[in-house]
């Protein structure tokens, strides 16, 4: 079934599906879709070795970032605290379980996904045998990529502190960094990961 | 001319980007195995029902309060625009201001642009076309922001939990928020923009 077409060079536009024969560009350079100017490719240095460091990273502090305590409040010498995991246990018992389930979703399943795919992928494609699952990882890893929400999640703590802090006296927890931290490793991750360098290893690997 | 990849025969893979020959209305990658569409199927229709959802799902989440506050026997229940007027009135406009774009002009702000858009492939505008692409990519790029007050709920009934003293509980608004948010990501992930590009692709020929 396979047709020969020069398909390496060739690529589409995802907004207004625009052929364009890819050029040869280096690193830090850019294709650009002559149509509506969106990033066609970009070919990033030392793809594999950046995105193993700053996956395993993150996945390391996603642990901190849900168990730690967020913040605590004392008011009336009473004191409480919460992390990412006791609101949403907190919200299952109260019965709010559709809520519950969006912030596990979004600020820590989806995330997580995100970070165990490309660690997964790039450990496998570095040093070990490229198996034909990780297809299926890394088209899990594009549909997932539109939902993380760890950087709204992050502006929530923010407000909430603002919120708090005439209330109460507030103690700022462990979970915060761990939060900040991720949210940097889940960012540059975007950057780093070289799509099409992956996905060209991945059908070398498959042929 | 025959510069879409539509007009050629072919087919760009959505997850993978492979460019594939269309042998078929629909059509398997041949790298990623996926299976999909040059254009995606009732792709108006779609966006439209997501739109008229979030817009029907707005109403609720504005009327029902987003959290109920209990201190010492009080209680005081709150909605979205209750929330920002208490802080606009406690003089903390930063905050009132992130709020009010966060939960209220960028939903509304989606699906007002949504419902533009859907109009503009069916009908000619005087708009560029590069500016209605642009208008998308912030539509789809906005949305997640708009969760934020239901995070700030979440965070704030977890943390002032204090029994007698003050204890803030999360309240149905919030669920429709939510829901209202995720219809909103739907709408935009079920418009196909390159719609709007075939539509002057088309007209372009009919003129020459």
């Amino acid at each position: 079934m396979t047709v020969s077409l020069p398909t390496d060079t060739l690529a589409a536009c995802q907004r207004c599906d625009t052929l364009v024969n890819l050029p040869d560009i280096s690193n830090h350079q850019k294709a650009l879709c002559p149509c509506c100017n969106t990033v066609l490719h970009s070919p990033k240095k030392h793809t594999l070795d950046k995105t193993l460091a700053i996956s395993f990273a993150g996945l390391l502090l996603l642990i901190p970032a849900t168990v730690m305590p967020l913040m605590g409040i004392y008011a009336a010498g009473q004191y409480n605290q919460a992390s990412l995991l006791t609101c949403i246990v907190l919200l299952a018992n109260e019965g709010f379980y559709f809520i519950a389930f969006c912030v596990f979703i979004f600020a820590i399943a989806v995330p997580a996904v995100r970070l165990f795919t490309a660690f997964y992928l790039t450990f496998c494609l570095k040093y070990a045998s490229k198996k034909p699952h990780l297809i299926v990882f890394f088209r899990s890893y594009h549909l997932l990529n539109n939902w993380a929400m760890i950087h709204v999640f992050f502006l929530g703590i923010i407000v909430s502190l603002y919120k708090l802090v005439d209330i109460a006296d507030i103690a700022i927890g462990t979970g915060i960094t761990s939060i900040i931290l991720l949210l940097m490793c889940s960012t540059m991750l975007s950057i780093t990961l070289d799509h099409r360098f992956i996905w060209q290893q991945l059908e070398q690997n498959n042929d | 001319m025959t510069r879409t990849a539509l007009s050629n025969g072919l087919g760009c893979c959505p997850r993978c980007q492979k460019i594939n020959k269309m042998q078929s209305e629909k059509q398997q990658c041949s790298r990623c195995a996926h299976w999909f569409y040059s254009r995606k199927p009732n792709s108006l229709q779609h966006t439209l029902a997501w739109t008229v959802t979030s817009l029907v799902l707005f109403i609720p989440a504005n009327i029902y309060p987003m959290m109920t506050l209990h201190t010492f026997g009080k209680t005081e229940a709150s909605t979205i625009l209750q929330g920002i007027a208490t802080f606009i009135q406690t003089g903390h406009y930063p905050i009132a201001f992130i709020i009010f774009i966060a939960s209220f002009i960028i939903p509304l702000g989606k699906i007002i642009g949504l419902f533009f858009l859907v109009y503009h492939v069916k009908h000619r505008s005087n708009m560029s076309l590069k500016r209605q692409s642009h208008l998308f990519h912030i539509v789809e790029n906005i949305g997640p922001w708009s969760m934020l007050d239901v995070f700030v709920v979440v965070v704030m009934a977890s943390v002032v939990n204090l029994g007698f003293i003050s204890n803030i509980e999360v309240s149905l608004g919030a669920s429709y928020f939510a829901l209202m948010v995720i219809a909103t990501l739907m709408a935009a992930h079920s418009f196909d923009s390159r719609l709007l590009w075939d539509n002057n692709n088309n007209k372009e020929q009919t003129h020459e």
